[in-house]
């Protein structure tokens, strides 16, 4: 069974921003000196988005979102956080109601509350069990798995690459 | 048909790593320090498809002395005026610090500091109060710009009208190779027949005369979504023009809108807007009177406020996080879970040895939020390697284990309620003396009223004579008691029946092969066990306070003792919930499985473990009708006589067998017989 090493993961997000710095695209490379996993990348978006528990109307968020890898797991992780204009960072069930691709039963399954891999405070995440599933098959055939997977599961989360990503996977 | 060009403020945004950054530096630096600190906004210069409004950001490097680049962000400078009360907050003059903000522009303008950098034009202010100890902070930004310019659009188009395709690509590729200080305004000079050229503001502004004005544009990035807008500090870049142009008021000039998206994996500027706008005529006042504090989210002219208690507060997120994990729980694996419920449950720990330690850690864990401690002793050498909520630290102090364990429950987890009372419980056969009557007398009262408030009770005591008083008291009160005594390498955990009988009858559903005993009535700790507490008539292996015991077993027996509380609070019926055995004599033909009543299974009357065979056995055995803690003969002598009752019962034993009218049976009956039919209970 071939996995993600640290080493190809760190490949995969260098070349991430690399496009990104082309694109204008945001994201930025961050590095804890201290762990072996220490590299990840993060971006922020705005979107406005309806916040159920205030009136449905529409608010301006800011999501944060970082790429990086979990030991235990052996696979990237999604995670982000998502706050309104004063700061204030919404809750998983807040974030849930604003999402009703989220409505149905595996939502807690598919998006949860972990610690970051390497900031160690809670984010939103992607639920890493079944991240290896989904990238086995682009292990091979993707020359950039993590932008493979990102391209799959980013959606969910309201993160799309643009098709500059996608295309260095084939080329 | 010419109308006056329109504008729009730039939208502040917080990030919570900027809260963060200011508490640090009001403690650690700027203590009561009022004067205006330097910071930095930023702006992304791309437009967002997702997002209609643009935002200029304030984060943990808005502090830094230097503005942290990236080629998407384009800097704002401000400053923070941070106040010390909520006073100063609401009484500083509003009206006199945006002109005073304004000033200083003024002044970078005369000065020529704007030359350098001409993003200083992009300038903000921020009025907060950090009310520290909750997390709360009142702010208002503003955007300075001089009250009265009015700008009349002469002739507007698409840039790409103005100039041929390579002239785009130049104009693209000169702005990419600006210095992010010269990115927000630039001016471009095209004259007829000539190569498009870039330049900066400082290195063309003071030579534009009023002859060749025409081939100049005044290139300034622009920050509205709406392409009929501009933002509102494009203000400030006519205020800067006509300080160094004079003989531009009110005349015409060209103005290029920049404005930069993505086509593919290109930026381009194809989608700015080149406009010929006619420039106002300096007023008196024009540089002194000065505009731009932002409308809060009421649509008022009025501060925010940021409640980042959940968001910074770190035991407001240790205590969501404990919340989540169980939540999650709920949410994945047991839906009908009632959180609501353990959460307001009241816990009264009896003893805070081995056992109480690990039953505190184990109900931290299903989120109890309420725990008393009641315990005689101190914090000893020997105990911090056991009891796990102590350490060799409590021991030098010689804390009292009931505050000890409190406080340090509190260390674990801040979001717990825990207290801890040094008390001891009067026991059985442990005479009182004149001179402890008075105390005896409150430690009962007080006992009583603990119990009474509490809606669990765990019995965790290290001897079997104090466990007489509190048994009493929890059955006449109806309390769920968990009751957990310890042997050497075996261990039991029970729960008691209570008085009360009105449930008793109801038919529970009995599954074939089963017996079944209904919560009320199921025997206490005492009916097993037919002598009277404090009269050492035979040796036991459970229960004794000299008692060594394998490590593990306090650990394993606290841990069941805290799942049998929660199944019982589970179930339908609470402490009425039903518990269901087999005998040697029936032999159950179905599994009992997981019902509508108790949504984490079965709940039994008792769990004997023994670590010499790593077994569990769950015997269940029906109140004894002469049981001297729990028999309606004690319980009816105990309501009529209450403290002479105790009394009598604490100066002799004996009295409580007389009650129960034991000394009786004993006449009648074979001693071992007795003894040989508690056993059988216990059999499976
Ligand atoms: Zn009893």
């Amino acid at each position: 069974m071939t996995s993600l090493t640290i080493e190809d993961f760190n490949r995969c997000v260098e070349d991430i921003v690399n496009i990104s710095d082309k694109l204008m695209d945001g994201w930025k490379l961050q590095q804890n000196e201290g762990l072996e996993n220490g590299k990840y990348i993060v971006k922020k978006e705005q979107k406005v988005l309806p916040l159920e528990q205030e009136g449905s109307t529409n608010f301006l968020l800011i999501f944060e979102y970082h790429v990086a890898f979990n030991i235990s797991y052996g696979v990237p992780v999604l995670c982000f956080n998502v706050w309104k204009q004063d700061g204030s960072i919404l809750t998983i069930e807040q974030f849930w109601k604003a999402n009703k691709k989220f409505k149905d039963s595996n939502m807690h399954d598919t998006l949860t509350q972990m610690d970051h891999p390497v900031l160690r405070r809670p984010f939103l995440t992607l639920h890493p069990c079944r991240t290896h599933e989904i990238m086995e098959p682009f292990l091979e055939r993707s020359k950039n798995p993590v932008v493979s997977w990102l391209s799959v599961v980013g959606p969910f989360v309201h993160l799309n690459l643009t098709e500059e990503y996608v295309k260095i996977c084939s080329s | 048909m010419s109308s006056n060009l329109s504008y729009v403020q730039i939208s502040s945004c917080v990030n919570p790593s900027f809260w963060n950054k200011l508490s640090e530096l009001k403690l650690d630096v700027y203590k009561l320090d009022v004067s205006q600190q330097r910071i930095w906004g930023y702006y992304t210069v791309i437009n967002s498809l997702s997002c209609p409004i643009t935002v200029m950001e304030v984060d943990s490097t808005s502090f830094n002395r230097e503005f942290s680049a990236h080629n998407h962000l384009l800097p704002f400078q401000g400053w923070i005026l941070n106040t010390n009360t909520i006073e100063q907050f609401k009484e500083c003059d509003k009206a006199e610090l945006i002109n005073s903000e304004g000033q200083k522009l003024y002044q970078k303008i005369k000065d020529g500091d704007v030359f350098e950098n001409t993003s200083l034009l992009n300038t903000f202010f921020v009025l907060s109060f950090a009310d520290l100890k909750r997390f709360h902070y009142y702010y208002w930004f503003a955007f300075p710009v001089p009250r009265h310019v009015v700008v009349e659009k002469v002739h507007e188009c698409d840039l790409e009208n103005v100039f041929s395709l390579e002239e785009v690509e130049t104009l693209n590729s000169a702005y990419m190779n600006l210095n992010h200080c010269q990115k927000a305004y630039f001016i471009v000079k095209k004259r007829f027949g000539k190569v498009l050229e870039v330049h900066t503001v400082a290195s063309v502004l003071k030579t534009i005369t009023s002859e060749d004005i025409d081939d100049y544009y005044f290139a300034f990035h622009n920050i509205s979504y709406d392409r009929c807008a501009v933002g509102s500090i494009f203000r400030n870049y006519i205020a800067f023009i006509l300080y160094y142009c004079d003989f531009l008021q009110n005349r015409t000039a060209n103005f290029i809108s920049f404005n930069l998206s993505r086509v593919g994996s290109q930026i381009t500027c194809k989608k700015s807007i080149v406009y010929k706008l006619k420039l106002p005529t300096k007023t008196k006042d024009f540089y002194t009177s000065w505009v731009g504090w932002e409308k809060n989210e009421r649509d008022k002219m009025g501060p925010k406020l940021a409640n980042m208690k959940n968001t910074l507060d770190p035991s407001v997120i240790a205590e969501n996080a404990v919340d989540l994990n169980l939540k999650l729980m709920k949410w994945n694996l047991l839906p009908s879970v009632d959180l609501e419920k353990i959460r307001k449950t009241k816990c009264l720990l009896l003893g805070a040895g081995t056992l109480g330690c690990s039953v505190a850690r184990t109900l931290l864990g299903w989120g109890i939020r309420e725990i008393t401690f009641v315990d005689n002793s101190t914090v000893s050498f020997s105990n911090p390697v056991r009891q796990s909520l102590f350490t060799y630290q409590d021991s030098v102090d010689m804390k009292p284990k009931s505050k000890a364990a409190a406080d340090n429950l509190k260390n674990i987890f801040p979001g717990v309620n825990s207290v801890g009372h040094q008390m001891t419980i009067p026991m059985p056969g442990h005479s009182v003396g004149e001179s402890m009557l008075e105390q005896t007398k409150q430690s009962v009262e007080k006992l009583t009223q603990l119990i009474k408030e509490h809606d669990v009770i765990f019995l965790l005591l290290d001897s079997r004579e104090s466990r007489w008083l509190p048994t009493l008291i929890a059955s006449v009160e109806n309390k769920i008691l968990i009751n957990a005594a310890l042997g050497f390498d075996s261990y039991l955990v029970m729960r008691h029946g209570i008085h009360n009988k009105n449930y008793a009858n109801e038919a529970a559903r009995h599954p074939e092969g089963y017996k079944v005993i209904p919560g009320n009535n199921l025997a206490c700790y005492f009916c097993c066990d037919v002598t009277a507490p404090g009269d050492s008539l035979k040796g036991r292996t459970l229960d004794q306070q000299c008692t060594v015991t394998r490590p593990g077993v306090s650990q394993i027996a606290g841990a069941l003792a805290v799942e049998l509380s929660i199944s019982v609070l589970q179930h339908k019926h609470g402490v009425f919930a039903p518990a269901y055995y087999t005998t040697s004599q029936t032999v159950p033909t179905q599994e009992l499985t997981v019902s509508d009543d108790s949504v984490l299974g079965l709940v039994p009357h008792s769990i004997r473990g023994f670590l010499s065979s790593f077994e569990h056995i769950l015997p269940a055995t029906e109140k004894y009708k002469n049981c001297v803690a729990c028999s309606d003969l004690i319980i009816k002598e105990y309501k009529e006589k209450q403290m002479e009752f105790l009394l009598n019962v604490f100066n002799s034993s004996k009295h409580l067998e007389d009650v129960a009218l034991l000394t009786e049976l004993f006449k009648e009956t074979d001693f071992g017989e007795v003894l040989e039919f508690s056993d059988e209970d216990f059999s499976t």
